[in-house]
């Protein structure tokens, strides 16, 4: 009888396998991915710049001040502060902004770069401390993760490194 | 001493041509389903394609059905989409940024494709910080449609489906070793090490945890053998030129030169720890194969025939494979005494393995027909577009 009722419960378990196959492009894996969606996972930081500080409006554009981000005790790379001039679109021909990083009410940076016309044109831009806390900085491109300017959809992204003692 | 059999030889018709068509019908028709809408929207290039994998598809199912073998028809498939799948990724890459290689600026912006290797890599922490450690974007964007909630979905979706037969019937990578595997008569290398078969647990265990604790996925960024045909971190420094290196190496050593000298996917077999990690969920799968001892004369043939080194003279006492079994048939078809069978957990070994083998078959199918389908379409869209224009 146990036979019986482990080998009628294994082709129902078979059956349902089909049935899940079948239903997988049409129900399970939208219904999968959009659970995934909603878990409120974030990427990591070192890719995604972390989370937004405060927006400081331009005429036409606006300042994006990020969060820093530090690495983990045993991650590659160096931290930084993401900065984001959003849209690409509507930047001035050059950018020359004096920025505060830390929000404390001072500029810490002052950012200049060329905005190309053409999008797929590689960047350069200097970056001038305007305190001891940061570096100056000349000719920064897509360098590394934390030493980072360049065009990302409508966007362009400056990734300023900080001293790791901060 | 057992031959290096040879589980692709030609078998006897084991069904009618009208019984045979009749039980593809359902496959036709899911063909069908799968690969109008891309037919309906696409170019002529993809259309032609989607004409030709789909009758592909179909006409190999038949051939299981007519021969009642899996081996050899799948490997068709299999061998087809891990050499189409690089034909139309490369072009693709090639088409939107130029080259293979990725630069630091598309990583930042999200527009990496999620490539379901990384997935064990992402567990420990995402669990405990809710961190994705990779560079793509978690929903589908223009520039990326395959995020990481779409690439987990359907990765997720598949695998309750096909438990570890994930590696014969779905990864894009593996076919590219069998295929290499195919090609010579006999094994030049015939003995290996069995304690090989544990590499891939111990690879897994390393890079799950070395990506927890250095927050990024290492095996992608060190160890992967299929960057080599897929994409990679641009070369700026002597660090990724090294990255670079390791994985040309690990290709022609694991993928190409290896496969060649043993007959086996020694990638897979060997090194591949996602396959060791889908091996997990062949627990939970309801499909497995068998042994009949009743009718088994301890030839070795299926051990002879097992890519991955799967079956031991032990395993096959106790009736099993090993849990790394990944349902490719070859011992099935290799076995002259039909000891090796296709099996659904809770039912009696030699009761009814070809009900149990198209149980398993029909799902296994439609999955590679929708996933590996399109990807094998997308490849010869690719072909097509490249003879046209040249």
């Amino acid at each position: 009888m146990r036979k019986r009722i482990l080998a009628v419960a294994g082709y129902v378990a078979a059956a349902l396998t089909l049935f899940v196959a079948l239903s997988v492009p049409f129900v399970l894996m939208g219904g999968i991915a959009k659970a995934f969606a909603q878990a409120g996972f974030n990427l990591a930081p070192v890719y995604s710049g972390g989370t937004v500080a405060r927006t400081i409006e331009r005429n036409g554009y606006r300042i994006q001040v990020y969060q820093p981000v530090r690495p983990r005790p045993f991650q590659n790379g160096e931290p930084f502060v993401q900065v984001a001039f959003v849209p690409a679109s509507a930047l001035p021909a050059q950018i020359c902004e004096e920025i505060d990083l830390d929000g404390y009410g001072r500029p810490d940076v002052r950012v200049s770069f060329a905005v190309p016309s053409n999008p797929q044109t590689p960047m350069r831009g200097d970056v001038q401390a305007l305190n001891d806390r940061y570096d100056t900085l000349t000719g920064i491109g897509a360098d590394s993760y934390s030493r980072f300017l360049a065009r990302t959809g409508d966007r362009i992204v400056l990734r300023i490194p900080l001293p790791r003692h901060d | 001493m057992a031959s290096q059999a040879s589980p692709t030889m030609s078998a006897p018709a084991f069904r009618s041509v009208g019984r045979s068509m009749l039980l593809t019908v359902p496959m036709a028709l899911w063909s069908l389903l799968m690969f109008t809408p891309s037919f309906l929207h696409a170019g002529p290039d993809s259309r032609i394609a989607c004409g030709v994998v789909a009758a592909f598809m179909t006409v190999l199912f038949y051939q299981m059905m007519r021969t009642g073998t899996t081996y050899r028809w799948r490997r068709y498939f299999f061998v087809a989409l891990g050499l189409l799948f690089p034909v139309g990724f490369i072009a693709s890459l090639v088409a939107v940024r130029g080259s293979m290689s990725i630069p630091i600026e598309r990583m930042v912006s999200g527009d990496t494709p999620f490539c379901y290797m990384v997935t064990p890599m992402l567990i420990i922490p995402a669990a405990l910080t809710r961190t994705l450690i990779f560079p793509g974007s978690i929903l589908p964007t223009a520039s990326n449609p395959h995020s990481i909630a779409a690439m987990i979905g359907i990765w997720l979706a598949m695998t309750l489906v096909l438990g570890k037969a994930w590696c014969s019937y779905a990864c894009f990578f593996g076919g590219i070793e069998e295929g290499f595997a195919a090609l010579p008569k006999h094994a030049r290398i015939r003995k290996l090490d069995p304690r090989f078969r544990l590499a891939p647990w111990a690879i897994l265990l390393a890079v799950v945890l070395l990506s927890a604790v250095m927050f990024e996925p290492v095996y992608c960024m060190w160890l992967c053998p299929f960057k080599t045909v897929t994409e990679f971190p641009a070369v700026r420094d002597a660090e990724t030129a090294l990255q670079f290196g390791i994985f040309v190496a690990l290709f022609l050593g694991l993928v190409v030169a290896l496969p060649l000298l043993t007959k086996k996917r020694t990638q897979c077999g060997f090194f591949c720890p996602f396959g060791a990690f889908q091996s997990l969920f062949n627990k939970i799968n309801v499909f497995d194969i068998r042994f009949d001892r009743t009718k088994c004369v301890d030839c070795g043939s299926c051990r002879s025939a097992c890519p991955t080194m799967a079956i031991t003279a032990e395993s096959v006492r106790e009736g099993k494979t090993l849990l790394n079994c990944m349902k490719c048939g070859a011992c099935v078809d290799s076995c002259k005494k039909d000891a090796a069978v296709w099996h659904v957990k809770g039912t009696a070994v030699a009761g009814k393995p070809e009900r149990a083998r198209l149980l398993f078959l029909y799902g296994a199918w439609a999955m590679a027909t929708m996933f590996g389908g399109s990807v094998l379409a997308h490849g010869v869209a690719t072909l097509i577009h490249f003879v046209a224009r040249n």
